[in-house]
């Protein structure tokens, strides 16, 4: 089986599927057996063996071995990855295998069935169709094994901690504080032998603890996310990617009698959801143009080849727009170049074959000598011909796909969901809004960079600049801490974005992993606060906590550290490239010196909000002597997984020489899977970058120190007193208290007209219940016109049922009666 | 005035008093008897126009059994007051209108009708070829011109067997017997 | 006989008709009503007959439709004797117009 090393990564996105699937079924099995429970024999035991009425801890240890072992093949698949010594082709044999899911065409494309013919003679249609396969299929390069690792690494730490922290869960019934409203009306009947209507009323709701659910929420979203990063095509992708929705869905809403869980549930989905609209057009301008999903294909497809038969190719890798040429008559359609000095204009994208009809003997689109500057596209296309893509629509394509990552990566103006969604427990924030989900996007941008057209990347970094500057801002003045996070992921997930806008492709990814360790130990850190302070969230409250929970203060301070860009821990590898990426684009394009300046300013601010934080939870007096008495420190369920964490967190980026930002052997491994074409497409701001790195690294620093020196002396050495704290403060500070009241703009211009709409669409639709209203009131109403209707017929039936008199006679008059009035009409028609 | 038309008369009146007489009696044993004679009068019509089996049918099974039937059920339900049930005027009215009319209509259509030239043969089949036909032995029928066509149309007539027909009535009769029999049982008394 | 034609026949057939009709639709007695379904079938019967005399056509066809209409005839009322008696064993009345379950 391991003569193709790649499989070991199906193995372990595997892992977490085979969990859900026990879990699954064993919960199945004991809903099922239930009704036996009092009864012995088989059916009993059945029930109590899949749980009975206490939440087993098995479920959980299972999930939990299962996501360990992926962890170890994760980490002993990227050891093996990086130690691999093939090559080329050999190598791509050896980490990538595709298989068909779907095939919707015939596997022999020399004999295409008839009504593949026919569409491919009919030169109306756009292109024909070319792909005939969904397929399922892996790919490992170093990206995907660096992530893969990542993913895994850090859901088996959150795994652990999620067995401390969900302990609560594991008891024949669990009282959720956060629900008074509901008990009493609609309350979900578990009523495993309890009666959650008595005695309940004050104390909030009784329920039975879900802990096998948790883990089986989160065995499903860990295969979800795995099979999404090992996923080389796009379709496989999109399926994953609507599984992390759902599973999102699912674990935001874990709490879902809680009203505010479900609605930030629904949230993430809905606003998700916009974000894959966007994604699925992408997809299927690329399917439809490009004829295919593989991303490699679609990469070879938009792209140009590497060099060409000569070993020689000054337009390697680039992507060529040509204009067409007016066709005479029958002729097949021909692109051309356009002239050398207006090289890189045409209205089209010409689409390269994925195989040459004689692949020792090519050369490709060129200016030069022997280099072809038309091109022939036949209506049928096949692997061996050009193609064109109007590139407007390439553009589109992009921008779709983006879309999607906006969505899940939380992009303004897609970000809403994301603060909201930290309604979930606090792992899952931790998994999902932080190291993995939200990186998704990130992922997938780093995977699809070939397919991007530059004015898809400029929109990306702005997009990401706008992000990164209007979370920091947010949170700045927030005072739940686990918003405070979720705004700062919103912000480093913008730095990514950035970083891979303006071309700092192995920037943003390592970003992308430093930040993952880091925000997990954040996340992890804020769950042991909220844990050890019973359900409390509001740091206004806290302070000094540092005595009572000394582990998770200084994990915690690592992360800050981390997070805020402090030499030599993680965090300031990626932070100082971005920077610098930023900087090398931001000066070579005048233009665009925003791109520049946000990112600047935000790493300042970055550095103010998290200390901020740090210093109002764990420094100073105890500001809330009633909460203080019961904070107690984590037990080494969770603390184990925050210290682990917090190592990673200082050495994941570490290389030698460590002082050097660049020398990060992580970024080293990352530069391996980057596309060709960034280093020649930015190679003026990479240069540029390089030249002022120093300049870059210097500024950042100073910024950070700056906000984090304010934010000592705001919370850390002035103390505010306990009622500055809870002052409005100006109209500024409100703004932004109210996350600069993008809620509330949604809620005004999509949300309520919607709802009016609705209400109005049902107005027409319904008659009013109330029946006293005039008849004329509801008669214009869908219903009221049926109703109308119907009242017609019960009218005409009630005066028609008169003449139904049950007497015999009278039928046989009437019956006279009509042969006389038929002998009648004949008669006078035979006159 | 030949004899036949005279008899005609006289049978004809017969019949149509009787029946007026069976519309106007209010006893339902004298409507028994006027509908004897009416049936009566019926089957001597049957003779004059010839058709001796018919008439010597209509005799045997309506006078003799039909009739008796009816008057049977006379007798099995004729308790004092349901003897005589009245009828209110003005249903009297309503179906004497009605009946005017459809008699009014019925006349004019009859005087309407294109009738075939009358037959030479006055006499009709006896029962022997009406018997044979039952049994399904036809000789075939002269062309025959069907009333409505121009007369230079002849259509020419398929040999007609009734041998079908006439299992399916007996068929309908040993059902109608069983019916009847069902039917008539006596399940249960009446409560009041 | 020829002279006389067929109308009278028709007349006569269309007053026993039209006997029976209100025979059927004023009797009260449900026998009666029988008795006007007697008497609306012969009239019927009359005309058959009547139609295989004059017109050579029907010379057979008349005579057997007219005998399978006294058959049926026959049928029909021992029928509907049994439906009488029936109802009569219900109602302890055969008044038509106390038949009225069926009222809408």
């Amino acid at each position: 089986m391991f003569d193709v090393p790649g499989r070991i990564y199906v193995v372990a996105t595997l892992l977490p599927l085979a969990a859900f699937v026990v879990l699954l079924i064993a919960g199945a099995t004991r809903s099922f057996y239930r009704p036996f429970r009092k009864q012995g024999g088989f059916a009993g035991s059945m029930y109590w063996i899949c749980g009975g009425d206490k939440p087993l801890k098995t479920g959980a240890y299972l999930a939990t071995g299962c996501m360990a072992v992926a962890a170890a093949l994760g980490v002993y698949g990227l050891v093996s990855f990086l130690a691999d010594p093939s090559e080329g082709s050999i190598r791509a044999s050896r980490w990538a295998e595709r298989i068909d899911w779907v095939r919707i065409g015939p596997l022999d494309t020399s004999s295409p069935p008839e009504w593949e013919r026919q569409r491919a003679a009919d030169t109306t249609r756009a292109t024909p169709r070319l792909a005939l396969a969904l397929e399922l299929g892996y790919k490992i390069d170093h990206l995907t094994a660096v992530v893969f690792a990542m993913v895994t690494v850090i859901s088996t730490l959150i795994f652990i901690f999620s067995i401390g922290y969900m302990k609560d869960e594991a008891h024949e019934t669990y009282e959720d504080h956060l629900v008074h409203e509901r008990v009493g009306k609609v309350g979900e009947h578990h009523g495993d032998g309890h009666d959650s209507h008595s005695a309940a009323a004050h104390h909030g709701y009784h329920r039975r603890g879900r802990f096998g659910r948790f883990f089986l929420y989160l065995s499903l979203f860990c295969f979800s996310m795995l099979n999404l990063v090992i996923a080389d095509n796009l379709f496989q992708v999109f399926v994953s990617w609507e599984l992390v929705g759902v599973c999102s869905f699912f674990l935001i809403g874990f709490y879902y009698e809680r009203p505010s869980a479900s609605a930030a549930a629904n949230k993430a989905f809905i606003v998700n959801r916009i974000g894959d609209a966007g994604f699925l057009i992408g997809i299927v301008l690329a399917w439809s143009y490009c004829g295919t999903l593989n991303i490699e294909e679609l990469t070879r497809r938009v792209r140009s080849p590497d060099r060409d038969s000569h070993n020689t190719y000054e337009l390697a890798n680039q992507v060529i727009r040509v204009n067409a040429t007016p066709v005479v008559g029958d002729a097949i359609p021909e692109y051309e170049l356009p002239p050398i000095e207006e090289a890189g204009t045409g209205t089209h994208v010409l689409l390269f074959p994925l195989a040459w009809p004689d692949p020792t003997h090519f050369h490709g689109p060129g200016y030069g000598k022997h280099k072809d500057k038309s091109f022939e596209v036949p209506a049928k296309r096949d692997y061996l011909s050009y193609g064109v893509m109007p590139y407007a629509l390439f553009v589109l394509m992009g921008i779709g796909i983006f879309l999607g990552c906006m969505g899940k990566s939380a992009q303004v103006p897609l970000q809403t969901w994301l603060p909201d969604a930290m309604e979930g427990p606090t792992p899952v924030s931790a998994l999902i809004h932080a190291a993995t989900m939200v990186a998704a996007g990130v992922y997938l941008v780093g995977r699809c960079y070939p397919l991007f057209a530059p004015e898809v990347l400029l929109f990306i970094a702005y997009i990401g600049a706008i992000t990164l500057f209007i979370s920091a801002t947010i949170a700045l003045v927030q005072t739940d801490i686990k918003r405070i996070l979720a705004y700062s992921t919103c912000s480093q997930l913008g730095f990514m974005m950035l970083a891979l806008g303006v071309g700092g492709w192995i920037a943003g990814l390592l970003h992308l992993i430093t930040h993952a360790f880091f925000k997990a130990l954040l996340f992890l850190c804020s769950g042991s606060v909220i844990h050890g302070c019973h359900h409390e969230q509001d740091i206004r409250k806290m302070g000094g906590l540092w005595r009572k929970m000394p582990v998770t203060a200084f994990t915690m301070l690592v992360g800050v550290l981390a997070i805020s860009g402090a030499p030599f821990l993680s965090g300031w590898y990626s932070k100082e490239q971005i920077l610098s990426a930023a900087m090398g684009y931001g000066l070579e394009h005048k233009r665009h010196i925003l791109l520049l300046v946000l990112p600047f300013l935000t790493a300042g601010l970055t550095a103010y909000y998290m200390f901020r934080l740090w210093f109002l939870t764990f420094v100073g007096k105890t500001r809330d002597t009633h909460l203080a008495e019961k904070v107690h420190e984590s037990p080494w369920v969770m603390t184990g997984p925050l210290v682990l964490l917090a190592v990673f967190s200082v050495g994941v980026a570490w290389g030698w020489p460590f002082w050097d930002a660049e020398a990060s052997y992580l970024g080293h491994v990352l530069k391996e899977s980057q596309p060709a074409f960034v280093a020649v497409q930015f190679a003026a701001e990479h240069h540029e970058a390089e030249h002022r790195h120093l300049t870059a690294g210097a500024l950042a620093l100073l910024l950070a120190v700056s906000g984090a020196w304010l934010a000592w002396w705001f919370f850390g050495w002035r103390q505010p007193a306990e009622s500055e704290m809870y002052r409005p403060g100006g109209p500024g500070y409100r703004f932004l208290y109210g996350k600069w009241y993008f809620d509330e703009l949604y809620d005004t211009t999509i949300v309520n007209p919607t709802v009016m709409l609705a209400t109005v669409a049902a107005a027409a639709d319904k008659a009013p219940t109330d029946k006293t209203a005039p008849p004329y009131v509801t008669l214009p109403t869908l219903d009221g016109i049926l109703n109308a209707m119907a009242e017609l017929f019960v009218v005409v039936g009630r005066s028609l049922r008169a003449v139904q008199t049950g007497r015999i006679r009278t039928y046989a008059l009437t019956l006279a009666l009509t042969a006389v009035a038929v002998l009648g009409i004949l008669t006078a028609l035979a006159k | 005035m030949t004899l036949p038309i005279v008899l005609f008369a006289i049978v004809a009146t017969i019949t149509a008093i009787s029946a007026l007489g069976v519309v106007l009696a209010r006893n339902v044993v004298r409507m028994a008897v006027w509908l004897l004679f009416t049936l009566v009068g019926v089957s001597l019509l049957y003779f004059l126009l010839g058709a001796e089996f018919a008439g010597t049918v209509q005799l045997i099974v309506y006078v003799g059994g039909t009739l008796i039937l009816i008057v049977f059920g006379v007798m099995l339900t004729a308790q004092g007051p349901l003897r005589e049930l009245r009828t209110r005027p003005a249903e009297w009215l309503v179906g004497g209108i009605v009946g005017a009319l459809l008699f009014g209509l019925l006349v004019t259509a009859s005087y309407q009708i294109a009738l075939p030239p009358p037959s030479t043969d006055n006499t009709l089949p006896g029962p022997g070829p009406l018997g044979l036909t039952f049994l399904g032995v036809t000789e075939t029928s002269p062309t025959a011109n069907v009333s409505g066509l121009p007369d230079d149309v002849v259509v020419p007539r398929k040999p007609v067997a009734y041998l079908l027909p006439f299992e399916i009535v007996s068929v309908h009769l040993l059902v109608v017997l069983i019916g009847a029999a069902y039917l008539a049982r006596a399940k249960r008394r009446v409560k009041a | 006989m020829n002279e006389l034609g067929i109308q009278p026949f028709f007349i006569l057939s269309a007053f026993l008709f039209v006997c029976g009709v209100v025979c059927i639709a004023s009797k009260r007695n449900a026998i009666g009503v029988l008795m006007g379904v007697e008497l609306v079938l012969n009239a019927a019967n009359i005309n058959l007959v009547a139609f295989a005399r004059f017109n050579p056509a029907f010379r057979l066809d008349g005579q057997v439709f007219a005998l399978m209409v006294i058959v049926l005839a026959a049928a029909e009322a021992a029928v509907a004797l049994a439906i009488i008696l029936n109802f009569y064993n219900n109602h302890a009345t055969v008044d038509v117009d106390s038949a009225d379950e069926l009222k809408g």
